[in-house]
């Protein structure tokens, strides 16, 4: 064990003490959370489109309320149809469609209805709420306004007394609706909702970061063949079989220094929840030991450190890719999604969401937790032999 | 009976082939302890593929090897432990410091903690990398690597240690080190195997020296016997303008030549009495239509041994 252990720690250390990895170990993978948690977040203003009329008092005087309400950002469209269009690609939090004529009707005192289009998430439920509450307060003095008109009041005192009145029974006259419609899945806004701003990003980024570091430490093993070092190894009384697990446990070694800098680092920065911490730790540890074998694998067939960069690098974002580390595998179209079940990745995001967004527990992953520890299994019992044959020559 | 037990190394019959190349062809060798035995040829001459064998990474296809008394094969881990090898290229971590280098391997080889702690302090101080241990290796020179590199080999306290090539890329300085180094450890009782194709640190150093070529032991013995299966020649060497190859051809017809080659524009023969022979060796390479430039007379050494058994130099 001491010699397994001196080769793996050796194998860590000498990943720590390579500069370069200072910032794609420990700086890049928190960018990119905090990246991803951005979009997820309301620190950036809902865009609202605004499809209406122009030299509209009342729509003007509207949008002039909406700017100045915090998290909003009205933005002129030239017709509904771009205005839906945008609202379902996500691009526009919600929209309103507001009728020719609204600063006439409302002091003619007949009724107005305002479309309200959003996505079935909370940010467009909080829109909603602040456009008809922003209509009522503006409809209110117009409504008010146009009853003085029609009562033609004769002094200053019957008009004081008249607005009154209008206050009174402003609660009770015409004024504007506004009528809700929803685009987009409620499905999709269900599996998010309840989401922290950076769970999403943490979980999914641990998996292609793990993943792209221990491909990458395989380049450390060929440089240990280059080194002359592994064959040197051999060279001492240390069985190759110790060699081959020491050269392994480096790789799960330095798979397992990087999720758990992920999780502590996302647990104390962004107050990331990663659900029922047994199941979390299982999926966590049985896709670093993919990504440990995965390492074994390309450092023991490619005998050029190169060439496993590239591939390495490759393969880690390729894989992060399909198996849903940028793009949930929820917004996958279903053949994708079977694809993206061949990688590792995607089975561990399938069991993270299903842990963080649906309060799962060990049992509820076992089936990707078996798939995880079968691939593991694979690629270890691949590398191991390669390894093994590279280190007899 | 009492002599072959006192062997630290015993190979017998070891063959070797890649494919077609007959790598190594029946090489025997014994090393007693205390001594340096050199294994002298030219690149390619089968010295790192035995002494791979004799290490433990290659299996031999045939012949055997005993270390200490241990049957030496690839999973011989206790054979093993009585080897130190130092490769020919470099075998250290760049990235890893020179204690943190000893320390990595010298945990391979088993060594306890407090025997580790103290042997890392010694094998520092014999390597002369004391003061420097704990900067990369990285970072150190060419001669600074290497001396690492032996060091390594040198940590567990072997009881044979091999050294392939261990001054190729060396300055003088460093060379003069590693070469002072070695001869040290003999005194200490070390069994030292060491391949070189360089003349002179195999007679500098090594008690009784092979001569390497083609994967066969082509002869063995001391520096003093090798040079006697010459006999009482000089050695002649004639810088000639012109084609020295048939310069070669006419010298070696002469009775008093008992071989004649020809390096680049140079003849070197092997002669009987180079004093009375000279005039006849001038005349017959004028006649051979090539001129003498420059003509030198010295006592043979292992480089015309080579030649002579070999019929090319060693640097070939």
């Amino acid at each position: 064990m001491v010699r397994i252990w001196t080769i793996a720690r050796t194998e860590l250390l000498r990943m720590l003490r390579d500069r370069s990895n200072i910032f794609f170990v420990f700086v890049f993978p928190l960018l990119l959370v905090v990246l991803i948690g951005a979009q997820f977040a309301g620190s950036v203003d809902a865009r609202l489109g605004v499809v209406g009329p122009q030299d509209d008092a009342t729509l003007d005087a509207l949008l002039e309320r909406l700017e100045a309400a915090d998290g909003v950002a009205p933005v002129r469209m030239a017709d509904e149809a771009a205005l839906r269009d945008e609202v379902e690609r996500g691009l526009m939090s919600g929209g309103i469609l507001v009728p020719d004529g609204l600063d006439a009707a409302l002091l003619g005192l007949d009724d107005v209805e305002v479309t309200f289009i959003g996505r079935p998430d909370a940010t467009a439920t909080s829109l909603r709420t602040l456009v008809a509450a922003e209509l009522a307060d503006e409809t209110l003095a117009i409504d008010a306004v146009a009853l003085l008109d029609a009562l033609e009041p004769r002094s200053p005192a019957e008009r004081d007394e008249l607005l009154a009145v209008a206050a009174l029974v402003g609660g009770q006259a015409p004024g504007i609706t506004v009528a809700a419609q929803t685009l987009g899945s409620d499905e999709l806004a269900e599996e998010f909702a309840g989401l922290g701003q950076f769970d999403l990003g943490a979980s999914t980024q641990l998996f292609l970061f793990t993943f792209l570091t221990a491909l990458t430490g395989g380049v450390a093993l060929i440089q240990t063949r280059e080194y002359g070092v592994a064959r040197r190894m051999v060279a001492t009384p240390t069985p190759v079989r110790v060699i081959v697990a020491g050269i392994t446990g480096g790789r799960l070694l330095i798979a397992l220094m990087q999720a758990l800098y992920i999780v502590i680092a996302t647990v104390l920065l962004f107050r990331v929840d990663w659900g029922d911490p047994l199941a979390a730790t299982v999926v966590i540890l049985s896709f670093c030991a993919v990504a440990a074998a995965a390492g074994l694998v390309l450092g023991a067939v490619f005998s050029n450190d190169s060439q496993a960069s590239g591939a390495g690098v490759g393969l880690g974002i390729g894989l992060a890719a399909l198996g849903g580390s940028m793009i949930p595998l929820e917004l996958f179209p279903e053949g994708m999604r079977a694809v993206a079940r061949l990688t590792p990745h995607a089975w561990a995001n399938d069991a993270m969401a299903q842990i963080v967004r649906r309060d799962a527990g060990l049992v509820e992953v076992l089936p990707n937790v078996g798939v995880l520890v079968g691939m593991a299994l694979a690629l270890g019992v691949l590398g191991t032999w390669r390894l093994r044959a590279v280190l007899a020559r | 009976m009492g002599q072959v037990a006192q062997q630290v190394l015993r190979a017998t019959g070891l063959r070797k082939a890649f494919g077609a190349l007959q790598a190594v062809d029946e090489v025997s060798l014994t090393i007693a302890p205390g001594e340096t035995y050199g294994l002298l040829g030219p690149n390619g001459a089968g010295k790192t593929t035995s002494i791979s064998m004799i290490a433990g990474l290659l299996k031999p296809d045939a012949g055997t090897i005993e270390v200490d008394g241990r049957t030496m094969t690839p999973t011989a881990t206790a054979a093993k432990a009585a080897v130190g090898l130092v490769p020919q290229d470099l075998a250290i971590y760049p990235d890893l410091s020179a204690r943190e280098n000893l320390r990595f391997f010298g945990r391979l080889y088993g060594l306890p903690k407090a025997e580790l702690t103290r042997r890392l302090d010694e094998v520092l101080s014999v390597i002369g990398l004391t003061d420097r241990a704990d900067d990369r290796a990285g970072e150190f020179s060419g001669g600074m690597k290497r001396r690492l590199n032996i060091g390594v080999g040198m940590l567990h306290g072997p009881k044979l240690l091999i050294l392939d090539e261990p001054t190729v890329g060396v300055d003088p300085q460093s060379r003069n080190a590693i070469l002072d180094s070695v001869e040290e450890l003999a005194t200490e009782g070390l069994a030292v195997l060491y391949t070189t194709h360089y003349m002179e640190e195999a007679e500098r150093l090594c008690d009784r020296i092979a001569i390497v070529d083609q994967g066969r032991i082509v002869a063995e013995g001391t520096r003093r016997e090798l040079i006697a299966t010459i006999g009482e020649q000089d050695v002649v060497r004639l810088t000639v303008a012109g084609d020295a190859a048939a310069a070669a051809a006419a010298c070696e017809r002469l009775p008093a030549i008992s071989s004649a080659d020809a390096e680049d524009d140079v003849v070197v023969c092997l002669v009987d009495g180079a004093a009375a022979a000279l005039p006849q060796l001038l005349a017959e390479v004028a006649a051979s239509g090539a001129s003498v430039s420059g003509v030198e007379v010295r006592e043979p050494d292992l480089e015309d041994v080579f030649l002579h058994l070999t019929g090319k130099a060693l640097r070939d």
